[in-house]
């Protein structure tokens, strides 16, 4: 079942005098449970397609489609709430509230979606048990390495239950002991809460762990397979 | 959340958010208590002007004021006095007999005005008793009592004890001189009213210029609340239609003018600082606002509205203002409750201050109602401080913010 078709996709930026052409013309479809490593050369088009396919940036043509639903017709405002309630996100700066402790940050996306309470504590004690960071949980972001830090925003990712989640360079400031143990964790999250993992990425270590990568080049998708895993 | 967050957010930057939160308190401790200041100075003047000089209500004949015509006389005065006592607003009711006199003393003389006063009756709607600097308010019971201000006695070089000489015109219109002895030295705050109020017994002056026994130039009326005064000189005025009757708002009109108006310009001072500290305030979230630029493009990226993100900034500005208002008015009402019982000597200008009829003593003050509106006024700067940097947040394109661009 698909998640994500992206049709025709093109990005044209026309920030200097010669216009770059981001994406052009891709066409892809994600189904349900994959865990999708997009690689390619920097400035090949990832970081594009993944915020067109997050609602944060307009195509210049061509369609994302959300379970059949067109949203690079939204409005800004109807983006912010599917957005909120479909996708969740992990950067490469982990990008967490400093302010808030790990419980709160994880929180916080809940909030926004007026969960209840018990709900939230409910939510918020699995996911960092399953996170290994429940020892963490009154901490504020500044005392965690990176590695915890990325922990608490994959956390915060899925907090919201969305329908897959974007993941834009999400190793690319931690050391291989923690990337290694970040996907890990990952990988047995999108295997129980089948969800949907597409990640933008140069770390080999996450082509090694993803079923499914697919090459750009030019804002053109130049190689695209899909792997079993070792154990099916 | 969204309060905890701004909260937060308030102390990520301690320096740079304690410096506007500290330029805040200062700047409205200096505004609030120049304007208790100014308060206090006109509010003293108010008090000094109508328990020395006119008393709450006065009563004499129209023009009287104009040109002291002994002619121009409040006739059977003591049933008029009855009257007024009858009004349960009225606490005392003197009678005056004024003129326009000449005082003359050995290496000088000087033009004034001459109070004939009944001692008793006097104290309940003046001070001057009270503002004596030597001798006494006709505490003896002897004749030709005379009480004159210590700038008079100055400048006509006398002490207590000393014999003047009073040039007066009759009550028939002839020139006749009377002879008084100095008993006592007044000293109040206002140069001008120093300079020609003389207070000499009414029976000496009546007898002096055979003045009718049962007439007086003007009643000097105390009430219980100064602030009745203009209610109560309609109620008196309408039942003596003959007799001019003026409160002190009508008596004064330029202290009339000077309370009126200093609440505005209590507020307007204090709202030129509130602006000037926007600006600050402005420059200090624009810089939170950018230097939170990726952080901001994150909560945008994951679902929260832009109208919370607004709101969140907005909430940040408010609480730094209050934060510094809320110290600038702890600090303004402890320094004023200090000095309103201390008082503020400027005795080395206090020439000046007393030329302009102030006290060189000045106690500052304000009213609890400042405050309040001063609240109001912190929270709509700072909500209007707050939409130029809150703006810039909902500008952010949460794709280029989620990069710092």
């Amino acid at each position: 079942m698909a998640v994500i078709e992206v049709k025709k996709l093109t990005k044209t930026y026309h920030e200097t005098v010669v216009p770059v052409h981001a994406l052009n013309g891709i066409d892809l479809v994600f189904d349900k449970g994959e865990f999708t490593a997009i690689v390619g050369p920097s400035g090949c088009g990832k970081t594009t397609l993944l915020n067109m396919m997050g609602g944060l940036d307009e195509p210049t043509s061509g369609d994302v489609l959300v379970e059949s639903e067109d949203i690079s017709k939204m409005r800004p405002s109807q983006l912010v709430d599917f957005r909120l309630h479909n996708i969740g996100f992990i950067f490469q700066s982990y990008n967490l509230i400093p302010v808030l402790t790990v419980k709160e940050n994880v929180e916080f996306i809940m909030e926004l979606q007026h969960r209840g309470r018990e709900q939230m504590n409910e939510r918020v004690d699995y996911l960092l048990e399953a996170m290994g960071i429940t020892d963490k949980k009154n901490v504020r972001p500044k005392y965690l390495s990176g590695g915890q830090q990325q922990r608490v925003a994959v956390a915060r990712a899925l907090a919201s239950q969305p329908k897959f989640i974007l993941a834009d360079e999400p190793t690319a400031n931690l050391d291989s002991k923690s990337t290694d143990a970040l996907l890990d964790l990952m990988a047995s999250l999108n295997q129980k809460e089948e969800v949907t993992f597409i990640f933008s990425t140069h770390d080999q270590r996450v082509m090694d762990k993803a079923r499914r990568i697919i090459t750009l080049e030019d804002g053109k998708v130049i190689h695209d397979s899909k792997y079993a895993l070792k154990d099916e | 959340m969204l309060i905890k967050i701004a909260w937060r957010n308030v102390w990520r930057n301690k320096t740079r958010s304690l410096i506007i939160i500290l330029a805040v308190a200062l700047g409205l401790w200096g505004g609030i208590f120049s304007d208790a200041f100014m308060n206090g100075m006109v509010e003293q003047q108010v008090y000094s002007t109508i328990h020395t000089e006119t008393g709450d209500i006065q009563l004499n004949k129209t023009g009287f004021l104009l040109n002291h015509d002994m002619q121009m006389r409040i006739q059977n005065a003591d049933s008029v006095i009855r009257t007024i006592q009858q009004n349960p607003e009225v606490t005392a009711v003197a009678p005056v007999t004024q003129m326009t006199a000449m005082i003359s003393a050995a290496s000088g003389s000087a033009g004034i005005l001459m109070n004939g006063i009944d001692p008793e009756a006097q104290a309940k709607v003046s001070d001057i008793s009270k503002l004596l600097v030597q001798g006494s308010y006709f505490k003896d019971k002897g004749a030709d009592q005379l009480v004159i201000s210590q700038k008079l006695a100055d400048k006509l070089h006398v002490k207590l004890h000393s014999r003047i000489v009073l040039t007066l015109q009759t009550f028939s219109g002839d020139i006749t001189y009377g002879a008084f002895r100095v008993t006592g030295i007044y000293r109040t705050t206002d140069n001008d009213y120093d300079m020609q109020m003389v207070f000499v017994r009414n029976t000496d002056l009546k007898s002096l210029i055979s003045f009718p026994g049962s007439d007086v130039s003007l009643l000097t009326v105390m009430l219980k609340n100064d602030q009745d005064a203009d209610s109560v000189a309609l109620q008196l005025s309408q039942k003596f239609p003959e007799i001019q009757v003026q409160s002190w708002v009508q008596l004064s009109p330029i202290l009339q003018l000077a309370t009126g108006k200093t609440n505005v310009i209590i507020f307007i001072f204090v709202g030129i600082i509130l602006i000037a500290l926007a600006f600050g305030i402005i420059n200090t979230m624009l810089m939170a606002v950018l230097d939170r630029t990726r952080e901001i493009g994150m909560l945008l990226s994951v679902g929260m509205k832009p109208s919370r993100v607004f709101g969140m900034i907005l909430l940040e500005t408010v609480f730094l203002s209050v934060t510094g208002a809320f110290i600038g008015v702890a600090i303004s009402i402890s320094s004023i409750a200090w000095f309103g019982k201390t008082g503020i000597n400027l005795s080395m200008i206090a020439e000046g201050f007393n030329a302009l009829g102030y006290s060189s003593i000045v106690y500052p003050k304000l009213g609890a109602g400042f405050y309040i509106i001063l609240s109001l006024m912190v929270i709509v700067i700072a909500l209007a401080a707050g939409w130029i940097p809150a703006r810039r947040a909902l500008r952010l394109r949460p794709a280029e913010a989620i990069r710092g661009e």
